[in-house]
């Protein structure tokens, strides 16, 4: 099989999700990796530059990330060149003719396990295909962008407030989400401060974001971000079924809830029945004293 | 000014999906269907540029089986002026369905399409990009706002840290990930002004689209893996508690 990924950048460094890509390609056959050249993701540049290398080589398959900016080339550079398409996979191999890939359906609830006929255009959630040690660092050509193609103008960035100091909530290892259970905007420095002793990102309930407590990029849950990190701590969050939703197929999940029939606790690998005042500080130093002895 | 929102019926959000017996598609039987959720904040993004310019025409279209009509009446009891049902096979392929709506966009001629950035069936937020690429339009994704200036509108794109404002020429495509406000429920009057509005309806096979497309097959569903509850941590005050867990998220769960 031959295997086109397109990778994505970070200010200097590749996505942890490209390396991802990169090695579930070489598992599958051969693999060339090209990262697009441009300022900024813009789709229809992108689409062009892609769709005429694709039909030019004709790959098998077109790997992309499942992130904000891949999800939605994958999606166009799919329906240009004609191709089968699917979103946000979290497990995906070889079938015969086509391939076999696993992804979440009903915002979470169900996990579908489809074929998809090749040649085919596919997204990879970032973190569900976890890289191995030790993997070599991937060859990564340039591809220009068609900025003949560009119908759009670029007018400025608007930063939040709290914009982008931290790690991005899709693909961070550790997330810290706050819930009403903190009582109001200006408490955020308890989960600010746990999520600096673990290096973590964080997250908030519809609730929270809905009450313009914290900004609705960081929703975690149906109608925002689902999230599969290693850890996943919950502060004050009741767990409604629409948060469940988002944050379950984490590999280990805390709550801490004043609540003890709060339905987090269903889901949870470790609760805690106490007063996010009272105990998220006394943890916050606990992770510290933890993590540097 | 005209918007026209291309819409989705699926399970309400409140819903706990089960599959079916079939072990290939979910449990349907006695279940509440909605408007997608992502498709109701484009339907209030609209809404509020019509309550800020009253001449404002806010269409609304599916593609879907005739069971989504209900969908369509609830947009117009929301506020929306205009419903078309194309009705179609649950299992078109996005493609086919991208291609049918263009069709209904070249009769309607919107300035603006604007799409919920995925359905909370499939999760799979084809169309919307499939439906701008059929169209020849461009389209951005992850929208917030909409702000329309001289023949043109300036869209708000989320992103990580903040919002990328782009400006694009009419007509345009948006896919919509929030609206600034909560999306409004039906008042009274409207429900009422709702029933009396006729919402034709066209059959997929009428619109005369190129029907072959790539087709995705579900060979399986299953719910996500159970998690039982764990380990409740209680032993000795809010420091001593702190402390055990922070060692067992280091030794036990590796986390750390």
């Amino acid at each position: 099989m031959r295997i086109l990924v397109v990778a994505e950048r970070k200010e200097t460094e590749l996505r942890r999700v490209s390396l991802e890509l990169a090695a579930i390609a070489k598992g599958l056959g051969e693999s060339e990796i090209v990262e697009m050249a441009g300022e900024r993701y813009s789709p229809l540049p992108f689409v062009a530059a892609l769709a005429k290398k694709v039909e030019a080589e004709k790959p098998d398959l077109v790997l992309l990330g499942a992130t904000l900016n891949g999800r939605d080339l994958g999606a166009r550079l799919a329906a240009r060149v004609g191709r089968a398409y699917a979103a946000d996979v979290t497990e995906l191999r070889a079938d015969g003719s086509g391939l076999a890939v696993t992804k979440p359906m009903y915002a979470g609830k169900v996990r579908a396990k489809l074929r998809v006929p090749l040649p085919a255009v596919v997204s990879v959630r970032p973190g569900a295909i976890p890289l191995k040690e030790g993997a070599p660092a991937p060859q990564v050509a340039k591809l220009e962008a068609d900025a003949s193609a560009e119908e759009l103008t670029f007018v400025k960035f608007a930063a939040t407030a709290s914009g982008g100091k931290r790690v991005s909530l899709a693909e961070a290892r550790v997330i810290v989400s706050g819930g009403r259970g903190l009582k109001g905007p200006e408490n955020w420095h308890l989960v600010e401060k746990l999520a600096d002793a673990l290096g973590a990102a964080v997250g908030a309930s519809r609730a929270v974001t809905d009450a313009g407590w914290r900004p609705n990029e960081e929703q975690v849950g149906q109608t925002g971000k689902t999230v599969t990190p290693d850890l996943y701590i919950a502060l004050g969050i009741s767990g409604a079924i629409q948060h469940l939703a988002g944050m379950t197929s984490s590999k280990v999940i805390v709550a801490v809830n004043k609540d003890p029939d709060a339905d987090i606790f269903k889901i949870a690998d470790y609760g805690v029945v106490a007063d996010v005042f009272e105990f998220v500080p006394a943890f916050t130093e606990a992770i510290k004293k933890a993590r540097s002895s | 000014m005209k918007i026209l929102i291309p819409l989705k019926q699926v399970p309400d959000s409140t819903v706990r999906v089960k599959v079916g017996a079939d072990g290939k598609s979910i449990a349907t039987e006695g279940i509440t269907w909605s408007i997608s959720p992502y498709d109701e904040y484009a339907i209030e993004m609209a809404l509020e540029r019509k309550d800020a310019e009253p001449s404002t025409v806010v269409a609304v279209v599916t593609v879907g089986p005739a069971r989504s009509r209900d969908a369509l009446r609830q947009a117009l009891a929301m506020g929306c002026d205009e419903a078309s049902l194309v009705t179609a096979d649950e299992t078109a392929p996005p493609l086919v369905v991208a291609r049918a709506l263009a069709r209904i966009v070249s009769d309607a001629k919107p300035d603006l399409v604007l799409c919920g950035k995925q359905a909370s069936d499939d999760d799979q937020g084809f169309v919307g990009p499939a439906l701008a690429d059929v169209l020849g339009w461009p389209h951005v994704s992850m929208l917030t706002k909409v702000v329309p200036t001289e023949g043109a509108v300036e869209l708000w794109r989320e992103v990580e840290g903040g919002h990328e404002v782009w400006k694009a020429p009419l007509p345009a495509l948006g896919t919509v990930h929030k609206s600034e406000k909560e999306p409004r429920y039906p008042s009274l009057p409207g429900i009422m002004k709702a029933k009396k509005k006729e919402i034709p309806e066209r059959d997929l096979a009428a619109l005369g689209v190129d029907p072959s497309a790539p087709k995705l097959e579900v060979l399986s569903m299953e719910p996500p893996p159970s998690r039982g509850g764990g380990k409740i941590v209680k032993d000795g005050d809010a420091k001593q508690v702190a402390e055990q867990l922070a060692l067992l998220l280091r030794d036990e769960a590796k986390v750390l």
